[in-house]
This record gives structure tokens, sequence and C-alpha cells, in this order.
């Protein structure tokens, strides 16, 4: 008896975390900024995928190189072709976790600090990131916001001596993405 | 009188200001295509570019990434996110949702774009930029009137 309780009950907790445990958006927001004395370049991307499984703590985001804008075609055109190399890299990825699950209520609203562990792929290399963010649960959306830096020769990206002055060796990204339940 | 070799000097000058105000215009602040006026490279069926990135994203980027194409299709749903006006045209569900081909608007054509419906057979181009494992993404789009 007190066996087939434990089993409804493990039964309803199940169930009920399955609901909506899967938050999703197609329209996250990219921001990235390199700053330097000379220039300052910064391009956005609207359209970056991400799931977010808030039962497991898997988090993935999927990211079009292509989608990135910028004030100028010459910087675009330059970081397509010459940097990031675009049409052999189209897509960029992070597939990770968030590390502190335990501390993060997203049936509450408020702000979790959060830590992201994970694997980011760009331009074809794959390295391991831990980076810090927040959550903000706000009646059952989730927004997901971080702001890190990478550095861009971690990732084989080569910028040509020449421009070199115009472009910060570390970029700063900001993620910003707004997370709504996926209901099939 | 000037001497020969200040006008010399001041012909250069000017030159290489023009020259520095050229380079200037046409290169370093060059304009970014404009994609209403760009020609697509083919005409397709919704369904023929999803299903040749389904099939082969690799072979389907060879084709179609960077490039303006037309397609043509029915649409499934329309949204407003973040300031874009979005068209959907879907033909599976997956772990994001739907799944299909995805069209955001350039601005000049969100007046008529508001204006669509779901159900409604559309023509459009845009500017191809992959395939995210879940949709392939067309941005810039304009109506192509046929």
């Amino acid at each position: 008896m007190i066996k087939n309780v434990i089993i409804l009950a493990a039964v309803i907790v199940t169930s009920s975390t399955l609901f909506a445990q899967q938050y999703v958006t197609k329209n996250g927001h990219i921001k990235f900024f390199s700053e330097m004395p000379s220039e300052n370049i910064e391009a956005n991307n609207k359209q970056v995928n991400t799931a977010l499984n808030t039962v497991s703590g898997e988090f993935i985001f999927k990211v079009l190189m292509k989608s990135f804008e910028f004030e100028k075609r010459l910087m675009q055109e330059h970081f397509n072709e010459n940097y990031v190399e675009s049409d052999k890299f189209p897509n960029a990825t992070f597939k990770g976790k968030v590390a502190n699950l335990g501390e993060i209520d997203f049936s509450k609203n408020g702000t979790y600090p959060a830590l992201i562990e994970g694997d980011l792929t760009l331009h074809g290399v794959t390295k391991k990131v831990s980076e810090k963010g927040e959550f903000i649960i706000s009646n059952g959306k989730i927004q997901a916001k971080s702001n890190f830096k990478i550095r861009v020769a971690d990732y084989d990206i080569v910028i040509p001596k020449m421009v070199r002055k115009n472009i910060a060796e570390l970029l700063d990204i900001t993620v910003d993405v707004s997370l709504l339940p996926y209901k099939k | 009188m000037m001497s020969k070799w200040f006008k010399i000097i001041l012909i250069l000058l000017a030159l290489g200001t023009l020259t520095a105000a050229l380079v200037f215009k046409f290169v370093y602040n060059k304009p970014h295509p404009d994609f209403e006026e760009e020609q697509a490279i083919c005409s397709l069926e919704v369904e023929e570019i999803y299903d040749s990135y389904k099939k082969n994203h690799v072979l389907a980027d060879e084709k179609y990434l960077g490039q303006v194409v037309e397609l043509k299709g029915e649409i499934s749903t329309i949204e407003e996110n973040d300031g874009l006006l979005i068209v959907s045209f879907v033909f599976e569900e997956g772990m994001f949702g739907d799944e299909g081909v995805r069209c955001t608007f350039l601005d000049n054509q969100k007046q008529d774009a508001s204006l669509l419906k779901v159900g409604e057979q559309i023509i459009l181009k845009g500017y191809c930029t992959g395939y995210n494992d879940t949709d392939v993404i067309l941005e810039k789009c304009s109506f192509v009137k046929n």
C-alpha cells in the first residue's frame, strides 16, 4: 500500500514537472562588442535558437553566423569572410547545463544568479566554457542574461596584423534571451 | 608666381584627399546591399529548400548559404518579435517547437507583411543565413510580385 502511494506520488511529481519543463525561443539576442581606442564594433543577432530544460538543466544555443548584423557592410564582410569564415562554419553552438540548478526555483518569480557550463563551438573549434549570468523569472517567462568575454585566438580566429589595432583580442558577448514554455 | 614644385605638391595633395574621400565613401562606408533590388539566384517551393537542408545541410549550404533565394509557399504562422516581423512555413515539430522555414521581412516591407494572413500563398525573396538544425532562416525578405 505504502509502496503504491509512493509510486503514485512519484508519478504525480514527475508529470507535474514534465509540464512546461522545456522553455524555448527562436529569437534570442546575442550581441558582440569589440572596444578599441580607434574604433568600436558592434554586431547583433536576434535569431538565436535557445532551449532550456528546467528539470535537467540542459541549456542549448544555436547561432547562425551570417545572421549577425553590423552597422557597416565592410565590417560584416570582413567578419564573415576573413574572421569567422561563415561559409565554412555557418553555425555556432553552445551545449551545456545550468550548474547551480538547485538554487533556482523556475516556478517562483525572481532574479537568480546562474552558473552555466558547457561546450562552445565557434569557427569549428570547441572549448569548455563556464560563465556567470542570471535568470529572471516572471509569470511563466524565463529571461536569461549573461555578459562574458571570449578570446578570439582560442577559436583559431586570426585577426590580420593590418587591422589588429581596430579589433579587440577579447570580444564582449552579451546574451539576452526570453524563453517561453514549449507546449506540444 | 607659384613654383613648379609647389603646384605639383598641391595637385598631389588634392588627389590624395579625393582618393581618401572616395575610399571612405565606397570602401569603408559602402552601404549594405539593397536586398529588395537583389536578384534571386533561384526560385523554389518552400518545401524544396527545407527538404534540401534536412537531407544534407552541407550540400544545401553550398547552394543557398549567403544567397538571395525566391520562395513560394503557404504561410503557417505570423509573429512579431523584438521588432522583427516573421513569417513561417512549418513542416515538422521538434525540440524548439515548429520546424520549417522562417522569413524575416525588411523594415520597409513590414507594413505590407503585417496584412498577411495564415494560409495565404505568397512569393518572397530573402537572404539565406543557413539552417540551425530547426529552421532554414531567410532574412531581409521582400515580396515578389507576380
